[in-house]
């Protein structure tokens, strides 16, 4: 039985059905795959040592900009030294005489497309949603996009790809409007989602701390919390893959004492029994038996509003029930009423009796005035050229990598997140995270321990230098990249505490951490 | 990426720590939207060619008799047979009749008009009766009666299609602020879409950027290369530019058929027993091409050819503006001397540097007509002014006033000049590329590459309402001569055989006929004589 669910669940990773051009045999794991990256390796490969996130950052600050003007030659174009670097993708600037052709010229030459890309998006997303709207210029920007990364299909430079992205969500913006556009594409996830999705999370796990971070945090968090629990009873809003749960099973396994491990039931609380869903729970399932882990799983539906209700998740008297809630924008999770939706969720906790509320979400950008749409165009293209730059500093190389990457998650979470920023600014939607608002709500905050801080250090410690992690009050975790937050873990309950929290974290010896080399993506 | 400023006193003045959200804040004044209007490429119907000017050369030693054949030259001119009055070349070929005017009266032309006034419709007609709602409105021309033109031409030109001033003007406005990142942001946008051979939109982003960038040479861009102009192109493309211009285009046809009309009405109702010497100063934008159907006109009036015919060009009698210059080398004068001997015509040509009554050479018992077509406004209002004082000093027969229609009132200060410029500009692009059927091509380049000085025009040379002309003609001593229905005729049917998009305004009543652009004035010509001291 075990091996039939086993089998199941590798099934679709057999691409029958991939929506990528991604050979077969990247779909297995990354100790395969390296020798496939390999063949990228070349002579003019060399790291791309450009930082989009410096790249935005020039275009705020724009005297940067102005600056790099050529002394006493206002009039020469300038020249741009950060992108020499880059010899694949960029004719490097040769200062171009004022009368030149000015079709290879902007700032400082041909070489320079990066700023121009982003000249052009930040204009597009004024021309389509700005204090004054212009479908037509909107539109006229769009194409003249589409022209200069049209060579990203065909494996773009990395900013390219990144402004690829953020067309397409424009793009869908203009054709449909946020709703229409939001709701509409639902299905191509899916098809990622069966066959792509897993190879495309184990290469970002692989590559970047960007999808562990969030769960590792959380997890511990779950763990300390049940410890000495019988049956833990996990309510996942919208459990993706279910990578996070694999990693708690290890952990649970593990535990000191050599005391049985705790029942683990999830339900997963969706918009609809997916077969997506229904392959999660039986690899889970498989997962869970090759461990020796008791495990159980159930759905649970969202309403045809997409709100939850607690009353139907079955709450077995006895077990301690945690809510998890890993928020990323992708298309299905924004659709119209998603906020709603979460804070039926959330809402639940108290009537389910959560013990614990873990909460993962992209942070808002800390503006204190309210943001149009631009300005929150603005800190999603920061906050995804981030993402880019990360994964280019740590994985120069494997351009397929983090193209399959790119593809199948961010893509679909700029999109996304273009929608929500699109949907929030038109209908003047709450500024400030969830967090925010369970704070609000009088969720307490639960103490991050020193072991889960300490984790996640380690867990950074494995990639790149430029990965922070921040402390934001007692009970949240942030991730940064340089100096551009990408994600928040945070630990509340329900009700307000009777005692102050943050009581002495019980100190759990097998950490997460130590279960690295799971094994749940290859068997 | 991040630049490093090599040399941050450089322009001190420019180094505003600009956020980028600041950008936002600077909004353009926005145009509220209009019904959606595609730009479209069509055009108009066939247009007369203008053979004479190209195929004058090869006919140069034809001998009067042949050239009175029907080659294609004076086929176009036979035409003219059929009226004194009608600048003929515009004229359909399909109006060619037998039917030769003999009656040497001045009750002739009225006739003659009345009868192409039938052919052409009634519409005419009777909306000049109603001379209330022609005040008013415009009357639009031969689009009903002959069903040609844009088929969706009837949603004037919408401003939200019109993204290239999108741009232009909050970039302008950005420049006024000195918001440097601002500026420099749009220019780059602007970069990105510009092109000197794309759509009407593209182009005045590129013709658009380069004036903004002359202004704001701060922001370390490079500019589009510098098109083609009349001062500096080759006299072989300029005349190509200009003759297919007047074709397709009637933005100047339009005025210079009227201004031919005008003067032949003059003609027609002069007094004196026989008939007078004919002096035209030719104070314009045509470089020629405007005269040779006068001359045809004028050869074959039924009375009797004028016995001299003077024209005398005052190129510098005003100063430089946009379509004034030509290229070196260029010069009309042999073309249209041949041309007026081969129909018989004697014509003497002159080039004047001022208009001085000396320069001009007055002599008394010649019909003076002074034409100032689109020369008038380019200095500052003193200038014009003056100029209209040593007009008034020639004391002349008839003065046609010509030139782009400006706004009575506007705001003042840079972004809001350069929007009424890019405006007109657009206008000029808009009609440009409906003539030329949104063809590309080095005559179309040229011309607008000319038309783009009018993004460069000062502001105190900006185009003024007719009223203000008014005033200043009035304060100088002339008074509004009503246009004949003849005229007013002749520049309707002449404007049939454009794109149904344009339009004029005609009101006898207002002495004035104005030309119009999908609702948008465009240019407006007046007629004017001398007070007469009472």
């Amino acid at each position: 039985m075990m091996q039939v669910a086993m089998e199941e669940a590798r099934a679709p990773s057999g691409c029958s059905s991939t929506t990528t051009t991604i050979d077969d045999h990247i779909m297995y794991a990354w100790t395969d795959w390296e020798p496939v990256v390999a063949d990228d390796w070349g002579p003019f490969s060399a790291a791309l040592t450009d930082d989009f996130h410096d790249l935005i950052d020039s275009m705020i600050h724009a005297d940067h900009i102005f600056d790099d003007s050529p002394a006493g030659d206002l009039f020469s174009l300038t020249q741009t030294p950060s992108y020499d670097s880059s010899p694949r993708s960029m004719t490097i600037g040769d200062s171009v005489p004022v009368e030149a052709d000015v079709n290879a010229a902007c700032y400082g030459g041909g070489g320079d497309k990066g700023l121009r890309l982003v000249h052009l998006l930040v204009a597009a997303a004024e021309a389509l949603a700005g204090p004054h709207k212009s479908p037509e210029l909107a539109r006229v920007i769009l194409v003249r996009l589409k022209e200069l990364v049209a060579q990203a299909a065909g494996g773009g430079t990395s900013i390219e790809r990144l402004a690829a992205h953020f067309t397409d969500a424009l793009q869908g913006l203009l054709d449909t409007g946020a709703h229409a556009h939001l709701g509409g594409r639902s299905s191509v996830r899916d098809g990622h989602r069966s066959a792509d999705a897993l190879t495309a999370f184990q290469l970002l796990q692989d590559m970047s701390p960007y999808i562990k971070f969030g769960h590792f945090t959380a997890n511990q968090a779950i763990l300390e919390e049940t410890l000495g629990d019988r049956r833990v009873h996990i309510v996942d809003y919208d459990i993706a893959e279910g990578v996070q749960w694999a990693s708690l099973m290890q952990a649970l396994v593990s535990r000191p004492g050599g005391q049985p491990p705790p029942h683990l039931r999830i339900t997963t609380v969706s918009r609809g029994g997916s077969r997506a869903m229904q392959e999660t729970g039986r690899r889970l399932a498989a997962f869970a038996a090759s461990l020796g882990q008791p495990f159980s799983f159930s759905q649970c539906r969202l309403d045809a509003d997409e709100r939850f209700r607690p009353a139907s998740v079955k709450v077995v008297k006895g077990e301690t029930v945690v809510m998890n809630c890993v928020l990323h924008p992708t298309m299905s999770a924004i659709r119209r009423g998603s906020a709603a939706s979460v804070t039926s969720f959330l809402s639940g906790a108290a009537v389910l009796g959560a013990k614990v509320v873990t909460l993962v979400e992209e942070p808002e950008e800390e503006e204190e005035e309210e943001r149009g749409f631009v300005g929150r165009f603005m800190g999603e293209l920061h906050r995804y050229s981030a993402v880019w730059d990360s994964l280019e500093a740590g994985f120069p190389m494997q351009e397929r990598a983090r193209g399959l990457v790119e593809k199948v998650i961010l893509g679909p979470r700029i999109a996304g997140a273009v929608g929500r920023a699109y949907q929030e600014a038109k209908e003047g939607e709450r500024e400030g995270g969830w967090g925010e608002w369970m704070a609000a709500m009088g969720f307490g905050r639960v103490r991050i321990s020193c072991f889960n801080h300490s984790q996640a250090k380690l867990l950074l410690g494995l990639f790149n230098d430029g990965y922070k992690v921040e402390e934001d009050g007692c009970n949240k975790l942030v991730l940064a990249w340089k100096t551009r937050r990408l994600l928040s873990a945070s630990v509340w309950k329900p009700l307000p505490p009777a005692t102050p929290p943050c009581p002495t974290s019980p100190i759990v010896p097998v950490g997460i951490l130590a279960l690295e080399g799971s094994d749940f993506f290859q068997d | 990426m991040t630049f490093r400023g090599p040399d941050p006193d450089l322009s001190p003045s420019h180094h505003h720590q600009h956020h980028l959200l600041d950008w936002l804040d600077d909004s353009m004044p926005f145009l509220s939207t209009f019904l959606d209007d595609t730009y479209t490429g069509e055009a108009a119907n066939e247009i007369t060619s203008y053979e004479w000017w190209t195929q004058e050369e090869n006919q140069a030693n034809m001998n009067n008799n042949a050239s009175l054949d029907a080659t294609p030259i004076f086929n176009t001119f036979a035409s003219s047979n059929n009226s004194q009055l009608l600048p003929q070349a515009e004229l359909s070929k399909k109006r060619k009749q037998s039917t030769s005017q003999t009656t040497p009266n001045k009750t002739a032309a009225p006739q003659i008009w009345q009868r192409i006034a039938g052919e052409t419709g009634n519409e005419g007609d009777r909306l000049l009766e109603e001379e209330g709602e022609v005040n008013k409105k415009m009357v639009v021309t031969g689009r009903k009666a002959q069903g040609k033109g844009n088929a969706g031409s009837s949603n004037g030109g919408s401003k939200e299609a019109r993204w290239a001033e999108q741009l232009l003007n909050p970039c302008a406005a950005a420049i006024e602020a000195a918001n440097v990142s601002r500026v420099q942001h749009l220019f780059c946008v602007l970069q990105e879409l510009q092109s000197f051979t794309g759509d009407a939109n593209h182009r005045l982003a590129a013709h658009g950027l380069r004036t903004l960038a002359n202004h704001f040479p701060f922001a370390g861009i490079g500019m589009p290369a510098a098109p083609a102009t009349f001062a500096t192109t080759e006299p072989k493309l300029f005349r190509s530019a200009i003759i297919k211009f007047h074709e397709v285009s009637p933005w100047f046809a339009f005025p210079n058929a009227v201004a031919n009309a005008s003067i032949l009405q003059t003609l027609s109702f002069d007094p004196s027993p026989r008939t007078r010497s004919l002096h035209v100063v030719d104070i314009g934008v045509s470089h020629g091409i405007q005269w040779p159907t006068l001359l045809d006109a004028l050869a074959r009036r039924p009375c009797g050819a004028p016995p001299l015919v003077r024209l005398t060009v005052a190129v510098s009698a005003v100063p430089p503006g946009p379509f004034s210059a030509a290229p070196p080398g260029y010069d009309f004068r042999s073309h249209l001397l041949r041309y007026a001997k081969s129909i018989d015509l004697n014509l003497q040509i002159d080039r004047v540097d001022d208009i001085s009554p000396g320069s001009l050479a007055l002599t008394g018992g010649e019909i003076l007509v002074i034409c100032a077509q689109f020369r008038a406004g380019h200095g500052s209002p003193n200038d014009r002014t003056a100029f209209l004082r040593s007009v008034r000093e020639l004391n002349p027969d008839l003065v046609v006033l010509s030139d782009i229609e400006g706004s009575s009132s506007g705001e003042v200060g840079f972004p809001a000049g350069f929007a009424r410029r890019a405006e007109l500009m657009w206008r000029f692009l808009d009609s440009t590329s409906a003539a030329f059927k949104g063809r590309d091509c080095a005559e179309r380049r040229l011309v607008e590459g000319e038309a783009a000085r009018i993004l460069e025009t000062p502001a105190e040379a900006e185009a003024e309402a007719r009223e203000r002309w008014r005033e200043r003609m009035d304060a100088v001593g002339f008074r509004e001569e009503p246009l004949g229905e003849e005229v007013i005729d002749s520049g309707r049917s002449l404007l049939r055989k454009y794109d149904s998009n344009w339009e004029m305004r005609a009101s006898p009543a207002e002495a004035v006929v104005a030309l119009g652009w999908k609702g948008q004035p465009v240019s407006f010509c007046s007629l004017w004589k001398p007070h007469r001291r009472s």
